[in-house]
């Protein structure tokens, strides 16, 4: 009996698990405080055991805030976005059959851009459930947008492909000229809406989790689910009716899986490049195009990736932060160059 | 024991109408091709069979039940479709592919089975696949790649299949494999297969009906004997071509007519009357009636392949019974036509004491002073009489027959004479 990719992939999965705890306990032990990892874990361990009475650290509660209201929140959410744009790119990548899509391709990211945008602008200034007013309008503009796009393209019912990309070009276009617009009569909080562009996960809190969570956790289970569906509509969609996938429904519901998982990632972290585009082919080279291995391997993939390019935003120009999307870009595309060239025969797709 | 039933099926694109009042039937262990000239409609009556399109008007029926009324699984459960021309934007191997076949059989959160993975396995080995299983499917040639279809198509099961120009640039040993393995899909498992298919001999040869399709509508139905005429194959596809029986596969096949063969051919007013037997006449008869000339020949037996050259270009022929010498009767129709031609061209055929009154008619009309054109040499290898055949050879040439090295020449000897009338 032949071996098939889908079968190894638990194993792959555990060991990635493995690498992401590895990540996450290296990034929590960065910082301007020196914090051993000993102590970072008895800290954590009081805080989930309360009961227990342990007492393995004798750490002071500046530093207990330190690990618990600042590093943590911001690691788990780069693990979370990291592995929510990845998941998307992989559907993106899947429904559109074009190796070049990333999440951001029907216009998620003008969408939310734009709603960051008139936030910062507007300087409203309410919480909704705890959550900032800008993640909320980003997260509400991009859904529009996305709305908008899907309605431009559709003729009937169905929704071909290649008008959707189209649509979410220019869509993207005219929405950019707006912020551009914004950007010109409001010069003072540029740099705010500049910054909030390139990407970082400084500004996490638990409040931003707790309502990120959900969305992108259900969106990722969701797309996991239509992994056979996926594998089939990358033939081509006629191929796949024949086999009997409903197609025009499977892609609609994807891509609203993916949109709403890219929404809830962009709002609270800003535009992170490139983990969208590459992870999935890293992904692939590692245990084939199946999406029923590839998924859940982008997912780990995905969480490690961000949560090092965090590490390393934080340590390299130590105590000064780079925007996390720069360290993505700049080390995600030189790396990939690296795995595409040893691979030889060239990577097919 | 599965039924199709096509009624009135119509489809349109804006205003053009693809497909007109198209109406047929079929049913379980039936091999059917559709046949036409491009732009027909074929592929478009395909995809309206396997229910991706929906036609505008009329309906398909698949044992009673309305095919667009039927849910995408169900409709996947009972029809497979060979594509012509398969995408691949992700490298999946070729085992990965034919397990999606399983797909209409499987439920959303289910892996595949041992079952659905032998399945897969046994499709591949009837498609002849088997040892590509774990190779990738951009490393795997056009035509395996075909039969890994064709295998995915078996996998899901199904009862009706259907294939878009399933020999497309396939080698001949795999068209062959192809057209056989249909065959035995057809009458081992009792599958309905229809294929759009371009080579006319395949299709005579493998399938039990045939439809001929042509501006969107049905022009002919039928065995292939029935549906390849000449007229039907002049109609549909503008052509004009012979219909032969080969002995040795008892099916029909056709050869069309070189391009000069047209609708409308010049008539010439020259007669060419053709001695010949045992072959070596029939691609002369051929050529003379393509330029347009009339043209008899004679005495020819009723098995020889001579007699039916003649048959398919229209020629008047002195015809005897097979096995037998030439008769008095046949040679006086022979000098008959003799008489009625205006040129004699002698072929270089066997001489027997059996068809020596052929020699003695072309001598005859060399008499009438009717040009006479010998292909080939003096006869020294024809002569089987010993001797005889030659002397007279010797004798037309000396009554001035003209010696024409081949039948080309022979042609041209004739246009010449022809100019000079």
């Amino acid at each position: 009996m032949p071996r098939r990719a889908v079968e190894n992939w638990k194993r792959k999965f555990i060991i990635l698990t493995f690498i992401l705890i590895l990540a996450m306990l290296i990034s929590l032990n960065l910082g301007y405080a020196q914090i051993p990892v000993t102590k970072i874990l008895g800290i954590m361990a009081e805080r989930v055991a309360p009961f227990l009475n342990l007492r393995y650290s004798d750490a002071s509660e500046t530093e207990k805030s330190i690990v618990m209201d600042l590093r943590l929140p911001r690691i788990l959410g780069g693990a979370l976005i990291g592995l929510g744009l990845s998941t998307a790119g992989v559907v993106f990548q899947g429904v559109f059959r074009n190796p070049m899509a990333d999440p951001y391709v029907i216009g998620v990211s003008s969408g939310a851009a734009l709603g960051a945008a008139l936030a910062i602008v507007l300087n409203i200034g309410f919480t909704v459930f705890g959550v900032n007013t800008l993640s909320v309008m980003a997260f509400l503009f991009s859904l529009t947008a996305v709305f908008i796009v899907f309605n431009l393209a559709r003729t009937g019912p169905k929704v071909p492909v290649t008008t959707l990309l189209l649509s979410g070009l220019a869509v993207s276009i005219m929405f950019s000229a707006f912020i551009s617009f914004l950007q010109l009569i409001s010069g003072w909080e540029l740099h705010r809406l500049v910054y909030w562009m390139m990407g970082g996960l400084s500004g996490i809190q638990w409040a931003d989790l707790k309502s990120a969570t959900p969305l992108i956790i259900g969106g990722v289970v969701g797309v996991y689910l239509y992994s056979r569906d996926l594998n089939i509509m990358t033939l081509s969609e006629e191929e796949a009716q024949h086999l009997g996938v409903n197609v025009e429904r499977s892609k609609k519901i994807l891509l609203a899986l993916g949109s709403l998982i890219t929404a809830a990632s962009v709002s609270i972290s800003g535009l992170i490049g490139f983990v969208g585009l590459i992870i999935p082919h890293l992904t692939r080279i590692m245990v084939g195009p199946d999406h029923r291995a590839l998924t859940p391997a982008s997912i780990m993939t995905g969480a490690i990736f961000l949560v090092s390019c965090d590490s390393l935003a934080r340590f390299i120009l130590a105590p000064i932060e780079l925007p996390v999307g720069l360290v993505t870009s700049l080390t995600g595309a030189p790396f990939f160059l690296y795995l595409l060239r040893k691979r030889g025969k060239g990577y097919r797709m | 024991m599965v039924t199709l039933s096509i009624m009135g099926v119509e489809c349109r694109y804006a205003s053009v109408k693809i497909l007109e009042n198209v109406t047929f039937q079929a049913e379980a262990g039936e091999l059917i091709g559709v046949l036409g000239p491009n732009g027909a409609g074929k592929t478009t009556l395909l995809k309206t069979i396997s229910g991706v399109l929906k036609p505008n008007g009329g309906v398909v029926y698949v044992d009673g039940r309305e095919l667009n009324r039927m849910g995408v699984k169900e409709v996947a459960r009972n029809i497979a479709v060979v594509p012509q021309d398969p995408q691949t934007t992700f490298n999946f191997t070729a085992m990965e592919i034919v397990l999606m076949g399983r797909n209409p059989h499987m439920s959303r959160l289910q892996l595949e089975s041992p079952k659905d993975v032998q399945l897969a396995l046994s499709s591949m080995r009837l498609a002849g696949v088997e040892h590509l299983a774990d190779r990738m499917m951009d490393e795997i040639s056009g035509g395996e790649r075909r039969l890994i279809m064709i295998a995915r198509a078996l996998a899901q099961e199904p009862r009706i299949l259907l294939l878009d120009e399933p020999t497309l640039h396939l080698d001949i040993a795999n068209q062959i494999k192809v057209m056989e393995l249909l065959r035995e899909l057809c009458g081992k498992r009792g599958l309905l297969v229809i294929a759009v298919l371009h080579d006319f001999n395949l299709a005579a040869r493998y399938c039990d009906k045939l439809l001929l399709l042509s501006g969107g509508r049905i022009q002919a139905t039928g065995t292939p004997e029935e549906a390849l005429t000449r007229e039907n194959l002049s109609h549909v596809f503008g052509v004009q071509v012979y219909v032969k029986r080969h002995e040795m596969t008892n099916s029909i096949y056709i050869v069309p007519v070189s391009a000069s063969g047209g609708k409308e051919r010049l008539r010439k007013s020259l007669r060419v009357h053709v001695i010949c037997g045992g072959g070596t006449g029939a691609s002369l008869l051929k050529a003379l009636s393509d330029q347009g000339y009339e043209t008899s020949a004679g005495v020819l037996n009723v098995l020889d392949t001579d007699y039916e050259a003649a048959q398919q270009v229209g020629a008047e022929v002195a015809v005897e019974a097979p096995f037998s010498p030439i008769t008095s009767a046949a040679h006086r129709r022979n000098i008959e036509l003799i008489k009625r031609a205006d040129i004699i061209i002698v072929t270089e055929f066997m001489i027997g004491k059996g068809n020596l009154k052929n020699l003695e008619a072309a001598i005859e009309g060399a008499k009438m002073r009717k040009p006479v054109v010998l292909i080939g040499s003096l006869g020294l290898k024809q002569d089987f009489t010993g001797g005889i055949g030659e002397k007279m050879l010797r004798t037309l040439k000396r009554r001035g027959a003209l010696q024409a090295h081949s039948g080309d020449e022979a042609l041209n000897i004739v246009s010449s004479l022809a100019l000079k009338k």
